[in-house]
């Protein structure tokens, strides 16, 4: 028998994999950001499924899912911002076009 | 109320982020723009300052503890703790930082918007001393991304070029996922134990050891080795640090370099060997071969460089080298030889942790000194080309000396402190006569010392003796308050390396508290 915590902690492993591919094959770099934000949401997922218990849900992985998803808005915002300095530098959001730096 | 000692030097750093704006405001009403400044480097030394009472303090009582809020730790409730690892690195943490806003003063006067770098400068400490006081992963991811986003923001500050912003999303997208896997990995142990207490966690351990399977405890251990390796910069993760370190103002790269990257090898060392007692996990093995692909990979980008900034990055993935392969070294000796030689083993650990805290000191000190000084030839001379720079510390002779001083310390050449601890490393390699594994990875330290010794001496060749050129011979000394902090570092480096008892000592005391008594 599948139980439901099982099925969440699938899901999120699946959504982080969906981040990942998303981060690493994707060529805008504001879906290389949603990317990353996908990731954080399949992360959230598997805390919330741990937490899940007998009596409801635990407080402590709540308080760190809400701490997480407000980190998440600050770096989203830094990263946005460093995209828009990108395309007045570049004109364009692609990122093959950010290779000026070598290795 | 009075605030306890362990939480004033966070308070004042945040307190301080808050109120340097409000202040620049203030200064430039009042057309004093020059009092931001003066009140960063003042909050810095109050928090260096009440560092020290904590050091102080933790000699005559031992660690320090305190629970905010009402919740016990095994609650959850956030748990602040400092040992003398804690107060070793955070000490070096704050010290860095202060020297970096006094140099910061003058090398950054023809930028605009500095409520905010103060700020962000602030922020950053705030977060790197807060991470080495966590003592449970809510806290510790919490202010983990505190400091990284502090350090994103102030690598691309200055955003009118493109170096900056094209290196700066580069190291945020890499470190943002490798901190989330480290989250994934705390998310998965805190599935199996229910609590995100390192103490409640360790001592679960060995309970759940039978019943979740080794291979579970060995994924969380790598992806917490992963996830904050990034930010550590082990290869393979460490390709964002060289575009990273060279595009940041000087005294930034000069933080990055030199507690940044340490704060990494810090929540590494400090999760893994609090939680995973060493005894029972094998992850010396891990740690060693790491640390010498690491050494062996940066070396050889280190060789084709001809930007001195990012010939210096590549140097500190080397020395993150090193330290790593001294933790592994410590780690491994216990794993492997507890059972057979008790007290072989132990003083191997010891050793080996206590030399890759050592040159953690060292090379948060030499390579401060190092981005400053490079700071310095790059704000007289706007090149970073180590060719259009020859010969440039005949000019600049304060700069000159201290930034070879940093080399040679470095370098490891006898009477400087680099020296000693690569010497504590290697000997704890070579301390368990029937190891043959802690023996290559001495050897291949000593090999690529050498190696690394060589390109240094190289740089100094350049930069001191060869004859000026035209351009460089019309550069002059730098500004009185960018020689301070650099010739503060040099000093520090001598003194060190002749007198090294009690850094030794401190570091001694600070690798027991890491390996538990």
């Amino acid at each position: 028998m599948v139980e439901v915590w099982q099925l969440f902690v699938t899901t999120s492993a699946l959504t982080v994999i969906i981040g990942l591919y998303c981060v690493a094959s994707k060529r805008n770099m504001i879906k290389t950001v949603i990317g990353v934000e996908i990731i954080t949401s399949g992360i959230n997922l598997n805390f919330l499924a741990f937490g899940y218990g007998p009596y409801g849900q635990d407080p402590l992985a709540q308080s760190v899912v809400i701490t997480s998803i407000v980190i998440a808005a600050a770096v989203a915002a830094v990263a946005l911002s460093m995209v828009i300095n990108a395309y007045r530098h570049y004109g364009s959001v692609d990122v093959k076009k950010l290779s000026r730096l070598r290795w | 109320m009075e605030i306890p000692l362990i939480l004033q030097p966070v308070a004042v750093l945040l307190a301080s982020a808050v109120v340097v704006p409000l202040i620049d405001v203030v200064g430039r009403a009042a057309k004093a723009e020059k009092i931001r400044e003066i009140f960063a480097v003042a909050a810095f030394a109050a928090a260096f300052t009440s560092m020290l009472n904590l050091y102080f303090e933790i000699g005559r009582t031992g660690p320090q503890s305190f629970v905010l809020g009402d919740y016990g730790p095994s609650l959850g409730g956030v748990q602040l703790y400092a040992d003398e690892l804690s107060v070793f690195v955070s000490l070096l943490f704050c010290g860095l930082g202060l020297l970096a806003a006094i140099y910061s003063v003058k090398y950054m006067e023809v930028d605009t918007g500095l409520d905010k770098y103060y700020s962000l400068l602030l922020t950053l400490v705030a977060g790197l001393v807060g991470v080495s006081f966590s003592r449970d992963f809510f806290n510790l991811y919490v202010f983990w991304e505190m400091m990284c986003i502090s350090s994103y923001t102030l690598v691309t500050f200055r955003k009118y070029r493109w170096e900056p912003v094209e290196a700066g999303f580069k190291y945020l997208i890499m470190s943002t996922i490798g901190s989330l896997f480290a989250l994934y990995g705390i998310s998965i142990l805190y599935g199996l134990t229910g609590t995100l207490n390192f103490g409640a966690i360790s001592s679960m351990i060995p309970l759940l050891r039978e019943r979740a399977g080794l291979l579970t405890f060995y994924l969380i251990i790598a992806m917490l080795v992963s996830g904050f390796g990034v930010t550590a910069a082990v290869v393979p993760l460490h390709t964002w640090l060289p575009d990273a370190h060279p595009a940041a103002p000087s005294p930034i790269s000069a933080m990055l370099s030199g507690v940044v990257i340490k704060a990494g090898v810090y929540a590494i060392s400090r999760s893994l060997f609090t939680i995973f007692s060493p005894l029972s996990f094998d992850y010396g093995t891990l740690l060693m071969i790491l640390g010498v692909l690491t050494m062996t990979i940066a070396n050889l980008g280190a060789l084709m460089q001809r930007d001195i900034k990012r010939l210096l990055a590549f140097s500190s993935i080397v020395n993150i080298g090193y330290i790593l392969s001294g933790l592994g070294i410590g780690a491994y000796a216990l794993t492997t030889y507890y059972a057979s030689f008790p007290q072989i083993a132990i003083s191997a650990a010891i050793l080996g942790v206590m030399g890759a805290l050592f040159h953690l000191f060292n090379h948060a000190i030499g390579k401060g000194l190092l981005f400053l000084g490079s700071g310095c030839f790059v704000h007289e001379l706007e090149t970073r080309d180590i060719s259009r720079m020859e010969g440039v510390g005949r000019r600049m002779i304060w700069s000159g000396v201290s930034f070879s001083l940093g080399l040679l310390a470095l370098a490891g050449i006898p009477p400087l402190s680099g020296f000693w601890s690569k010497l504590f490393i290697i000997l704890a390699g070579f301390s368990v006569p029937e190891s043959g594994l802690m023996k290559v990875v001495s050897i291949a330290i000593v090999i690529n010392s050498i190696f690394a010794a060589s390109y240094y001496l190289w740089l100094i060749q350049r930069i001191m003796l060869k004859k000026p050129s035209e351009k460089v011979g019309q550069a002059s000394e730098a500004h009185p308050l960018m020689v301070l902090p650099l010739l503060i570092l040099a000093i520090v480096l001598v003194v060190v390396g002749l007198w090294p008892g009690m850094i030794i000592q401190f570091a001694e005391s600070a690798a027991r508290a890491l390996l538990g008594g």
